[in-house]
């Protein structure tokens, strides 16, 4: 079994690298009570790829062979808008706006790839293809992570004021808006190119569950932070270790394992309380 | 006394609208003033000209130059969810002074101790802030906007939502602060009566209207009732004034419910 996991570690390398700094930035997410966002925003990245991949279908050259520069411009796009308050100066509810901007990527996704490409493309944007990792995937993952891991230990104190009492903020003469961008932007960096490896549904998965197990684990900001990357980091390998022999999708695999890490640390929670 | 802050005839308002025109008046240094009126008035909107964060539409706003707010929000803008010790909360009232990518000293850590002893909440330094009491919560966040070393200490509606003991408790400990270390305090709120019995001076704003003055000046009935719009009674219990709006007499025939 560990000879069969070993034959595919560069991917689990990769699938670490994302599993951290989705986790980190989680943190932020969940807090902020902006899980929606992050799964918003890793759709509207995969519409991106579908539409590089449709153009590329038709025959117009350029962009179109980098499908991540799509994604990316996509990501980046909802991330600014979201961060904007997304449609709250027009009188709709920021859940509500949202929930738009996920159903209508999906749909375009889907819509555009149903022209463009095989039927399995679909699959691969929701479930991603962790096994397919190079190691020149987890170099390039590694180049975007870790200056944006970075810029959180140096901004933390900022992020942080900014997403715990934005008023208190502005009047200590903090730029709120552009440190909300600047969060935001970090997020839709790591999702778009996250999401063109793991799918949709294992960065939605590493942007909250490892979270959700820190907040009921820890009692500080450090110890949620810790607790999300370690918890994050366990249910990739474990998750992967179980998927590659047993022939499991990897992503679902790794989720399941999220999702029992999540489920054991809620009664000790209730225990800890008591 | 020297002006720390100063409105001359400041027109204030969001876009096209206009909320408050025309406004006039000076918060000199060691005043305890109340910006009192109804909700959705213009009190948030005279706040946020003083904090700077709404430029007037005419007229100006002016500011001592070095002046440092102490803000108090509301409590309900502070994200409870966060799982952040008292002293954690406190420092943040530094992180302007601390910097970009610096971490809170060991002399931040102290004077933010300090601060939450000033406010009487030491022992919960540790404590997470979310664990408090409505009351307790208030006082880590007065010690927050203590630990910056401002000028005014500006406190938005600091008793919504609390009992009467916390609530007799905290405007004591704000006119304490104001007395003891003759600090200049802003205090929104819409409750008059709490407000009238601590502050000196009272700022009252209701639609369109604004009229500012000693508490004396202000808690007539006179005044209240123009401004209000409605009859008003002032009465005196033990030293204490007490606003009751009047009851409109019941219609004849009108039946009365048990």
């Amino acid at each position: 079994m560990l000879e069969t996991v070993l034959l595919f570690r560069e991917a689990l390398y990769g699938a670490l690298v994302i599993a951290i700094a989705c986790s980190v930035l989680g943190v932020y997410v969940v807090l902020r009570r902006i899980v929606f966002v992050g799964a918003a925003i890793a759709q509207l990245s995969s519409a991106g790829i579908a539409l590089a991949l449709f153009l590329g279908g038709l025959g117009v050259s350029g962009l179109t062979a980098h499908p991540t520069a799509f994604a990316v411009v996509f990501a980046l796009a909802g991330a600014m808008f979201f961060g904007l308050g997304g449609g709250q100066r027009a009188g709709v509810p920021p859940d509500a706006t949202i929930g738009v901007a996920y159903a209508v990527a999906a749909a375009t996704a889907i819509l555009l790839l149903a022209k463009a490409a095989g039927g399995e493309a679909h699959d691969i944007l929701l479930q991603g293809n962790i096994l397919g990792i190079t190691r020149a995937d987890t170099l390039v993952l590694l180049a975007v992570s870790l200056p944006v891991l970075l810029v959180h230990v140096l901004f933390y104190k900022e992020f942080l004021f900014v997403s715990f009492d934005r008023e208190t903020a502005r009047t200590l003469g903090y730029r709120v808006v552009f440190w909300n961008l600047f969060l935001y932007f970090t997020l839709g960096l790591v999702i778009a190119f996250a999401m063109q490896f793991a799918g949709v549904m294992l960065v939605f998965n590493f942007l909250v569950i490892p979270a959700v197990t820190g907040l009921l684990l820890a009692r500080s900001m450090s110890g949620i932070f810790t607790v999300a990357v370690l918890s994050a980091t366990v249910a990739a390998v474990i998750g992967f270790s179980i998927s590659v022999p047993f022939d499991l999708p990897s992503g679902p695999a790794i989720i399941a394992v999220s999702g029992v890490l999540a489920l054991l640390a809620w009664p000790m929670r209730v225990l800890q309380r008591r | 006394m020297t002006a720390l802050i100063s409105f001359d005839h400041a027109t204030l308002g969001y876009g096209r609208r206009v909320v408050l025109s025309d406004i006039s008046f000076d918060i000199p240094t060691g005043d305890f003033l109340g910006l009192v009126g109804p909700n959705g008035a213009g009190k948030t909107t005279i706040l946020r000209a003083i904090l700077g964060t709404l430029v007037p539409q005419a007229g100006t706003v002016t500011k001592a130059s070095g002046l440092r707010f102490g803000y108090v929000p509301q409590r309900d803008s502070v994200d409870y969810n966060f799982p952040l010790k008292v002293v954690d909360v406190v420092l943040m009232g530094r992180y302007d002074r601390i910097g970009l990518m610096r971490r809170p000293s060991r002399r931040d850590r102290d004077l933010a101790c300090a601060a939450l002893e000033h406010v009487g909440i030491l022992d919960l330094a540790d404590r997470p802030l979310g664990a408090l009491s409505g009351g307790q919560k208030q006082r880590a966040l007065i010690a927050r906007a203590l630990v910056g070393d401002p000028n005014v200490l500006v406190l938005d509606e600091p008793t919504t939502g609390m009992d009467l003991v916390s609530t007799t408790q905290i405007l004591g400990l704000v006119r304490e602060l104001h007395e003891r270390d003759n600090l200049t305090v802003l205090m929104v709120s819409h409750a008059l009566n709490e407000v009238a019995n601590y502050v000196e001076r009272i700022a009252l704003v209701v639609e369109r209207g604004f009229r500012i003055g000693t508490v004396a000046q202000i808690m007539t009935e006179e005044t209240l009732t123009q401004m209000y719009g409605i009859p008003v009674d002032v009465d005196e219990m033990h030293g204490h004034r007490i606003v009751v709006a009047r009851r409109p007499p019941l219609e004849p025939g009108a039946r009365r419910h048990a």
